[in-house]
């Protein structure tokens, strides 16, 4: 069960980003934002039963 | 794939069925790969976990021990089986509980299958099968793009013994399997089904799935502590009758698994051993790129186990720990990851260890898994 996810950018270039999944076991995923991506269909099932994603903007 | 053919000699009419085709199209289908482990214990959601690659446990009900088993048929050529065990039981199920054992298969491997014209091809599964629990099982097959499925069942006459199951799924001349890199057929081996997947007539032609339909008098495997389920074996080929098992080996049997999962590092026992090279980007940041060894199904996630000063950072004669790796970019052939919370002189060069903070077993780890 997912416990959290952070959109997390990138310090090369801050207009991509990937998403970081915290499950309850305290696992880390970093998932690219790709909908063919398993654990990004994961994430968007998550937003869909009404959480959110923490998004704390570009930069270091 | 290096290999195409491997012509069997001395074949009579049944070349097509002998020798190293690829025909079978379950991948791991012997279980001889298990890269992210070998045992996992309480398992009660649905996952890919350690044991056998490309096997998926779907399901709700009971908890379980997966693991790889050297538990096999005697003298069919197969070392590996993949082992349910049940640990805590769900004697009554609810409506809309199961639990099953699967493995899913891309698209565009499936094509050949011809499926929504005249010419659609039947599948035959074959595979070796134990449990103390007797009786009927059921396969169901899913077609992910037109949501159409098709059921089959097998019985489990004596307990405790290896027996080979064979069943035929009739072609499906309506849905049709996109020619791409996402799931074009799911293998499902039902453990247990609630009423809602019962409550029908065991859908024995293809047809717009309908749940009542699926695993019509599936026994409940997790109705007890004491029972166990082994298979191995899986063959999924085109036809009506099944050949003797496609043994592939070791090495081409891991390549198709990496395209689904590949492990960069795996931490080892008892001592300090390499990730990768990196260099630092900023005063905090250290960065590298990885080529996969095989391209991958899709941009995959990174699959790390990150804590307290699991990694170190060794560079200009010193080192220092360092407790994450994160992904900064993915594609079918590379990765960048980067480690964060160090304090650096920008363009140093280095590399990164486990150190033994972290576990053995632990893993950096790349999924695109269907």
């Amino acid at each position: 069960m997912i416990n959290s996810v952070e959109k997390i950018y990138s310090v090369i270039d801050s207009s991509k980003f990937i998403y970081k999944i915290i499950y309850e076991n305290n696992k880390n995923i970093f998932v690219p934002h790709n909908e063919a991506n398993r654990h990004y269909q994961e994430i968007l099932e998550w937003v869909a039963e009404g959480n959110t994603i923490t998004d704390n903007g570009g930069g270091e | 794939m290096a290999l195409s053919t491997i012509p069997f000699s001395g074949l009579g009419a049944d070349a097509s069925n002998q020798g190293v085709n690829f025909r079978n199209l379950i991948i791991n289908g012997d279980m001889s790969i298990a890269q992210r482990g070998t045992s996992q214990t309480g398992v009660n959601t649905s996952a890919y976990g350690q044991w056998c690659d490309r096997w998926h446990y779907n399901g709700n009900s009971g908890t379980y021990t997966i693991s790889q088993s050297t538990d096999v048929p005697t003298g069919q050529g197969f070392s590996k089986s993949l082992k349910m065990d049940c640990t805590t039981a769900n004697a009554s199920m609810g409506a809309s509980e199961f639990a099953m054992m699967r493995t899913l298969l891309e698209a565009q491997n499936l094509q050949h299958l011809k499926y929504g014209t005249s010419n659609a091809e039947s599948l035959t599964l074959s595979f070796w099968v134990k449990s103390n629990k007797t009786g009927t099982y059921c396969v169901w097959l899913y077609q992910d793009d037109d949501g159409r499925s098709i059921s089959q069942s097998y019985t489990i006459n004596s307990a405790s013994t290896w027996e080979k199951k064979t069943v035929t799924f009739a072609s499906d001349t309506t849905g049709v399997i996109d020619n791409d890199n996402d799931r074009g057929l799911r293998v499902n081996f039902y453990l247990g089904a609630g009423s809602n997947f019962t409550s029908g007539t065991l859908g024995t032609s293809w047809q717009s799935d309908v749940a009542g339909d699926r695993a019509v008098g599936q026994v409940n495997l997790a109705d007890s502590t004491s029972n166990e389920w082994y298979i191995t074996g899986v063959q999924l080929e085109v036809g009506t009758s099944a050949s003797d098992f496609e043994f592939l080996p070791y090495d081409v049997n891991l390549q198709r698994c990496q395209r689904y999962f590949e492990i960069l590092s795996i931490k080892q026992a008892s001592q300090e051993n390499e990730i990768m090279n990196m260099i630092s980007f900023n005063a905090s940041q250290i960065y590298g790129t990885y080529q996969f060894r095989t391209e991958k199904r899709n941009d995959p996630s990174l699959v790390v186990d990150n804590g307290t000063n699991y990694f170190r950072y060794y560079r200009q004669g010193g080192n220092e720990n360092f407790s994450s790796i994160g992904l900064d970019n993915s594609s079918l052939h590379q990765a960048s990851l980067y480690g964060t919370g160090l304090s650096l002189t920008s363009g140093e060069g280095g590399f990164v260890r486990w150190v033994n903070n972290a576990s053995t077993n632990d893993k950096v780890a790349f999924d695109s898994e269907l």
